[in-house]
């Protein structure tokens, strides 16, 4: 699904299959900005530091029903 | 009398209260103030001076007849227009919720209404509460009254703009990245992002789950924590309310900052993201000032502030662009650019990269509030740059991004922006305040004695 670094022809192909199938040229010109901006975001993420044990923000809590 | 404009809600409250002044001659001034200036301002989206009067009148009657309900009670305020008020549109500024006339209020609507505050109406925001200073969508964007060709901040920003000019005392806005603050800090008025769950966003439309939090802005520090104190408290059909809830924040503001432990997070805006010149010395001056008042001040260090906001804006966008798929499928054309742009960032953010942003965010909430273990208080900015042109995307852009609220919506603890004073240009400039969660009174007593020992509260914009 997700490209590296997108051209416009994967970015309108991706968005394709996932339904958003009504978006202009210039839609599609900003999914593409926004796709770029959503991976330099990735790749600042520090995952590094993580370990297996460190928990989502959000866990499941099961409710007692009560 | 003073000029009504300027009354603040404890001010307001005392003469209402004792009968000194009638709420709906209060109403009528600020009714008055709106319909001439607001058209410059652009701060209301749907101005209901109709509904203002009808609760005037009941106030009045109430109080004449010795019912008094509280601090709000025959003052005016106004809401964000995500925030339902039954009877009338929720439209988050966007042409695809235009006639979405809800049925029910929000629980911070109801709670504003059962203190018998006056409904001045619904105020601009950015599209969705992500847009930008939007010129294509069906309403202007709400423009700041200490010179309306400059950005007002957002996406609360017709909260900021009709506060700071004086058409309400009082606003309630919501922040998901700073979206309290950042028109706090613009504007030069005061507004807080309290712990994640301390308010209800029952009837607020959302924007990302978790990180969005309901807070009022005002003109003083003072208004601040009476309306927190109005508006906080659990709501057992909110499932992010927080069980326990802080309250009697207007009670704590007392005391002075005496012995008060501050830690100035210096890296966000000298290191992280360098702030202009200006904004460094406003907040070196308020770090300066308190300590001259008697608080211990000291540096702290966190994680640097791109890995928060790369943590912030990873699940911000991946929870709003699961609620606005189905519309970006059906009617992408309905969105103005800014807010479709924004959204549309979170189409293609992997799974895997939602999770391990979610791990960060605790990992990171834990860090920081273990600092709190040698400090009562954070000190740091909340703009790095001063208002830019509001007709310069570029620099919207540019500028919007430079921030450091974002880090305390990952870390749900309390953070108050509040004014510091002005540039040379006349601009507002700004402080934010952080505390661990449900540490709302300390922020707002460091921030009272602040306030206090300054005349930033006495200067009101000329438009």
């Amino acid at each position: 699904m997700a490209h590296d670094r997108p051209t416009p022809d994967d970015i309108r192909s991706m968005a394709s299959d996932i339904g958003l199938t009504r978006l202009t040229d210039e839609h599609l010109q900003q999914l593409l900005q926004a796709t770029r901006t959503a991976q330099a975001r990735r790749a600042a993420l520090p995952v590094a530091r993580l370990v297996a044990t460190d928990e989502p923000a959000h866990v499941f809590r099961a409710e007692d029903g009560q | 009398m003073t000029d009504l404009a300027w009354l603040t809600v404890a001010e307001a409250a005392g003469l209402l209260r004792n009968r000194t002044l009638s709420p709906v001659e209060y109403a009528k001034a600020l009714i008055a103030r709106v319909e001439r200036h607001d058209g410059r301002l652009n701060a209301f989206l749907r101005f209901t001076p109709e509904i203002a009067l009808e609760d005037a009148k009941r106030a009045e009657d109430e109080i004449s007849r010795g019912l008094w309900r509280g601090p709000l009670h025959g003052v005016p305020y106004a809401l964000k227009d995500i925030i339902d008020y039954a009877g009338l549109p929720t439209t988050a500024h966007s042409k695809i919720l235009k006639d979405n006339v809800v049925a029910a209020d929000a629980q911070v609507a109801w709670k504003l209404k059962a203190a018998g505050g006056v409904f001045m109406g619904k105020l601009s925001t950015h599209e969705f509460a992500i847009g930008g200073p939007s010129f294509d969508l069906p309403w202007p964007p709400a423009r700041n009254p200490w010179s309306r060709d400059h950005f007002c901040g957002g996406s609360s920003s017709g909260a900021g703009s009709a506060t700071a000019a004086g058409f309400v005392p009082a606003a309630i806005g919501t922040d998901t990245g700073g979206s309290v603050r950042n028109p706090a800090s613009m504007c030069g008025v005061v507004g807080i992002k309290p712990t994640y769950g301390l308010v209800s966003r029952r009837g607020v439309f959302p924007l990302a789950y978790s990180l969005d939090h309901v807070g009022p802005l005002t003109r003083t520090v003072r208004d601040n924590a009476l309306l927190l104190d109005l508006i906080a408290g659990h709501d057992p059909h909110d499932p992010g309310s927080a069980p326990h809830g802080a309250s009697g924040f207007t009670a704590a503001l007392d005391g002075g900052v005496k012995g008060f432990r501050i830690g100035v997070i210096r890296h966000f805006y000298t290191t992280d993201m360098p702030a202009e010149p200006e904004v460094v010395s406003g907040i070196e001056a308020a770090a300066a000032k308190l300590a001259a008042l008697g608080a211990d001040v000291r540096e702290v260090s966190t994680a640097p502030l791109a890995e928060y906001l790369a943590v912030n804006r990873t699940i911000l966008t991946s929870e709003a662009f699961a609620l606005h798929e189905q519309w970006m499928r059906d009617r992408p054309q309905d969105y103005g650019a800014l807010a479709r742009e924004r959204i549309m960032a979170g189409a293609f953010v992997r799974a895997a990269d939602y999770v391990n942003a979610t791990r960060l965010r605790r990992k990171m909430a834990d860090a920081f509030h273990a600092l709190f273990s040698g400090i009562d208080v954070a000190l740091t900015a909340s703009s790095m740059d001063l208002p830019c042109r509001i007709d310069d995307p570029k620099a919207v852009e540019y500028t919007y991004a430079r921030q450091a609220r974002a880090p305390f919506n990952i870390t749900g603890g309390p953070a108050l922006s509040i004014p510091a004073g002005f540039s040379q240009s006349g601009l507002p400039l700004a402080i934010q305040l952080v505390g661990k969660p449900y540490t709302e009174a300390l922020l707002y007593r460091v921030a009272n004695a602040y306030e206090q020992s300054e005349d930033w509260v006495r200067r009101h914009p000329v438009f």
